[in-house]
């Protein structure tokens, strides 16, 4: 695999984004994949993913969030407090959940307290909890709203035919992740789980552009991969990871993580916009249909049929769902899918964890090891 | 859960504890002396009820009366709507729908069993629901996903955007129970053409759902009925908060969980009326006599809650108000936001308020959808916690109104939202000088911190604060 890849999917500041500060082009944040990528990059700025990967403790978090609280807005904040997204120019926040969106009360008031950590352009962008008609005419009004803020602020002029451009260069990813997915779930995959999440990762904190040809090359490379065999086949679901060192925990005993179905990881490339319509409306239609997030009340029978059909495609011996400790939703959805997979005969596992670096690694490992134990038992009963 | 918790309904077993009790009054005071001694659990919130007189007995009425209407609702030909204390149940009276409410059969438990919830708690993890969910639906919940509780037919809420965990539970209950779900959204606005237009369209596809699971239409007439009903009430309630400005405070403490635990029970039916009438008569009579609601008859203080009570066994909090002379101006649940309250008038937030139009069907499902967007949570922390009209500027505003020498969070530690942003509330409330205590305890659930270690750190910050 192109180490570009790890590089840019591990550290915050990498240098796509060096360079493109170094243009003096700007860097927009966002915290949630309801967040239209496209009219960012239709207005020549970078989107970047806000993910809480470089904070090595959440003194700042804990400050502002109270305890109960998941740690990955903590963490987040705590990368903001600490200045490692100083290069953002502007963040979106979106109300995902409880948790992630009261990172918009907790940044502006540390924002008061430290300086130089609040960008200037700070956005709340609400999201309905369903889809039905009015909530999509909610949501079209939302990213115009979103549009007429980002072309006040940075002086950008987004047009229906740039928008339309912008589309049409993320179908593109999402296109070649349709590809990278059969590479993946082939009966020898091309990639390990803990490449395929680096391979994802990357592409939300680099220039789009520049990602689909890398990812181009990743996937003509791979193709002539003798891909790897002998491995127990798992799913990885859940909530938001983006921990590299997770999947390489599980893979690290004979497993292969072959299929995921995480915010951060394959259902954040989910489907594509339409590109024959109006473009406000056909991202509107797009992120709010497409996305599998628990936070979409009452549609668990439709997340749950896509979840078995991937699981399906990726010939999973097993399943492994994680949720970070105070995600209720993931965690909630988790214990229903738990029954689920077992009364299929797929072995199911659930994790509770923290968000951040692994620090429970011993606990997990344990847990992990005995979870393939108990697939090679039944294969052998078999 | 244990053999013998399954024998009886748990709806039924609440029912059949209440009914008897709203009885004890009945007797000699002799009679009701020794039937004290047989309910050793609930003697003390029995008491704290009844020792307010006509309020208390007219209570526990209205809540054994809500408990026989839903485990006698397929015998009577009722629909049943697993529901949440911020949705107001008028709509489903105006729809002969029977409202469950899962969080006030929690607090109805919690009150007077000796563990509790414990067991249904614990079921909804079995479940598996998260253990860091809210006690105040899973207490309830877990008797009902544990099929010891009367059938549900279908399951209504209107948390979305405004409490995940909320929320979560209902859509948890109806994937687990496979009964239909309908969740009205809250956008984080709470004014303005483009919400106003959210609420009304999402109401109406609410009573879509409605008629379509009960195979009746709305029928306006009763709607008009029942809202004409949610009127008058919402004018005794204004009355109640004008006289808690009242120094000393001639309302009981425990008026006011009976004041918004009526609402939640029975908003926009006669029950409830009733009940806040004899509320108010009672606390007028405490004005004629220049008294204070307390038993102790000496106001010390007067303290703001702002987020809910704490609802131990007996009643214990409102008990530790009485013990030291603690008046409630009311909490989260209790405000009103009607156009007639007394806060909206003084502070001109009547474009966060709602008023009753009854002109027409449209007019009253638009009144319809504007007040339960101005339910209790849903609209105060559906938005940044320092917009204009939520949290913040609803307990500043409140604080100074009422008169309060603090202000107290408690809550649950499921409730993400508000734990989100609480030290960001209490320093802003600090700042502008009230003392803010911030409860660590659960509200629902005594095992997380017993009531006496929280009652002992609540006195242990009135006297470090000097309040005391």
């Amino acid at each position: 695999m192109n180490p570009v890849f790890t590089e840019v999917s591990e550290v915050q500041y990498n240098r796509f984004v060096k360079r493109w500060k170094d243009e003096g082009k700007p860097v927009a944040g966002y915290t949630c994949s309801f967040v239209p990528e496209e009219v960012f990059h239709a207005a020549g700025i970078l989107p970047f993913r806000i993910r809480g990967f470089s904070a090595r403790e959440t003194t700042i978090g804990d400050t502002y969030f109270g305890p109960f609280i998941c740690s990955l807005p903590k963490c987040m904040l705590q990368c903001a407090g600490q200045g490692d997204l100083r290069f953002l120019d502007g963040t979106v926040i979106v109300p995902g959940c409880d948790s992630m969106r009261r990172l918009d009360e907790c940044w502006r008031k540390a924002g008061t307290d430290i300086e130089g950590i609040l960008p200037e352009f700070f956005f709340h962008f609400s999201v309905p909890h369903k889809y039905t008609d009015y909530t999509l005419t909610w949501f079209v009004e939302e990213i115009q709203r979103l549009i007429a803020a980002v072309e006040e602020h940075f002086g950008a002029r987004i047009r229906e035919e740039d928008l339309a451009a912008s589309i049409k260069v993320y179908n593109r990813t999402r296109d070649l992740f349709g590809e990278f997915e059969k590479l993946r779930t082939r009966d020898d995959p091309a990639c390990s789980g803990a490449e395929a999440l680096s391979v994802l990762l990357a592409g939300t904190s680099m220039p789009r552009e520049e990602y689909n040809v890398l990812l181009e090359e990743y996937i003509a490379e791979a193709e002539q991969s003798s891909g790897i065999s002998g491995k127990t086949r798992l799913l990885l679901g859940g909530s938001a990871s983006d921990d590299i060192d997770l999947v390489k925990l599980i893979e690290g005993t004979g497993a292969l993580v072959a299929g995921d179905n995480l915010c951060f990881g394959s259902r954040f490339y989910e489907g594509r916009t339409g590109e024959a319509g109006n473009p406000v409306e056909e991202l509107a239609r797009h992120y709010l249909g497409h996305n599998l997030c628990p936070r979409m009340y009452g549609d668990y029978d439709r997340r749950l049929s896509l979840l078995m059909e991937r699981a399906a495609k990726a010939k999973v011996q097993g399943v492994i769902l994680q949720n970070i400790r105070f995600c209720d939703l993931h965690g909630s959805e988790n214990g229903l899918l738990e029954h689920e997979f077992e009364s299929r005969g797929i072995p199911c596992m659930r994790i509770e964890r923290e968000y951040g670096p692994l620090v429970e690694t011993g606990r997990l490992k344990m847990r992990i090891d005995a979870f393939l134990e108990r697939i090679q038992q039944g294969k052998v009963r078999v | 859960m244990r053999q013998e918790t399954r024998e009886y309904n748990f709806d039924w077993m609440l029912w059949s504890c209440f009914s008897l009790a709203s009885q004890l009054s009945a007797g000699t005071e002799k009679e009701y002396r020794n039937v004290l001694k047989y309910i050793p659990y609930f003697s003390g919130a029995m008491e704290k009820l009844l020792g307010t007189g006509e309020p208390g007995r007219r209570f526990i009425g209205i809540t054994a009366s809500y408990l026989e209407n839903i485990i006698n609702a397929r015998e009577r030909g009722r629909k049943t709507a697993m529901t949440t204390f911020c949705f107001s149940p008028a709509l489903m009276y105006a729809m002969e729908v029977v409202p469950v409410g899962l969080e006030v059969m929690t607090v109805m438990m919690t009150l007077i069993y000796r563990r509790g919830t414990a067991e249904f708690l614990d079921f909804c993890n079995e479940a598996g629901f998260t253990e860091t969910s809210c006690s105040s639906q899973r207490g309830a919940l877990g008797a009902y996903i544990g099929g010891i509780g009367a059938p549900i037919d279908m399951i209504v809420t209107d948390t979305p955007g405004v409490c995940d965990t909320n929320a979560n539970a209902f859509a948890f209950a109806s994937a687990y129970m496979k009964v239909p779900f309908f969740s009205l959204d809250m956008p984080p606005d709470l004014t303005g053409s483009r919400s106003d237009r959210f609420h009304r369209d999402d109401y109406r596809a609410l009573i879509s759902f409605l008629e379509e699971q009960t195979g009746k239409k709305l029928d306006t007439d009763r709607l008009k009925e029942v809202l004409l009903e949610v009127q008058k009430q919402d004018v005794i309630i204004a009355d109640l908060e004008e006289l808690a400005r009242i120094i000393p405070n001639p309302l009981p403490p425990v008026f006011n969980f009976m004041i918004y635990a009526s609402r939640f029970l029975y908003a926009g039916m006669p029950e409830c009326t009733g009940l806040l009438e004899s509320m108010r008569s009672a606390a007028i009579m405490n004005v004629e006599k220049g008294v204070s609601g307390l038993a102790g008859g000496k106001e010390n203080l007067r303290a703001l809650f702002c987020y809910i009570d704490h609802y131990s066994q007996n009643l214990d909090l409102w008990r530790m108000f009485d013990e030291y002379g603690i008046t409630t101006q009311g909490n989260i649940l209790s405000r009103s936001w009607a156009s007639s309250a007394p806060h909206v008038k003084e502070f001109g937030t009547e474009e966060a308020a709602y008023t009753i139009e009854t002109g027409d069907l449209d007019a009253l499902i638009d009144s319809m959808a504007l007040m339960n967007a101005r339910m209790p949570m849903v609209k105060s922390i559906r938005g940044p916690y320092d917009a204009p009209d939520m949290w913040l500027q609803d307990n500043l505003s409140l604080g100074s109104m009422y008169s309060a020498d603090l202000i107290v969070y408690n809550g649950t530690p499921g409730c993400r939202n508000t734990w989100g942003m609480v030290k960001l509330l209490a320093r802003d409330t600090e700042n502008t000088g009230f003392p803010t205590y911030i409860m660590y305890a659960d509200a629902f659930d005594e095992r997380v911190q017993s009531w006496e270690t929280t009652k002992e750190r609540f006195l242990e910050f009135l006297t470090v604060r000097r309040l005391l």
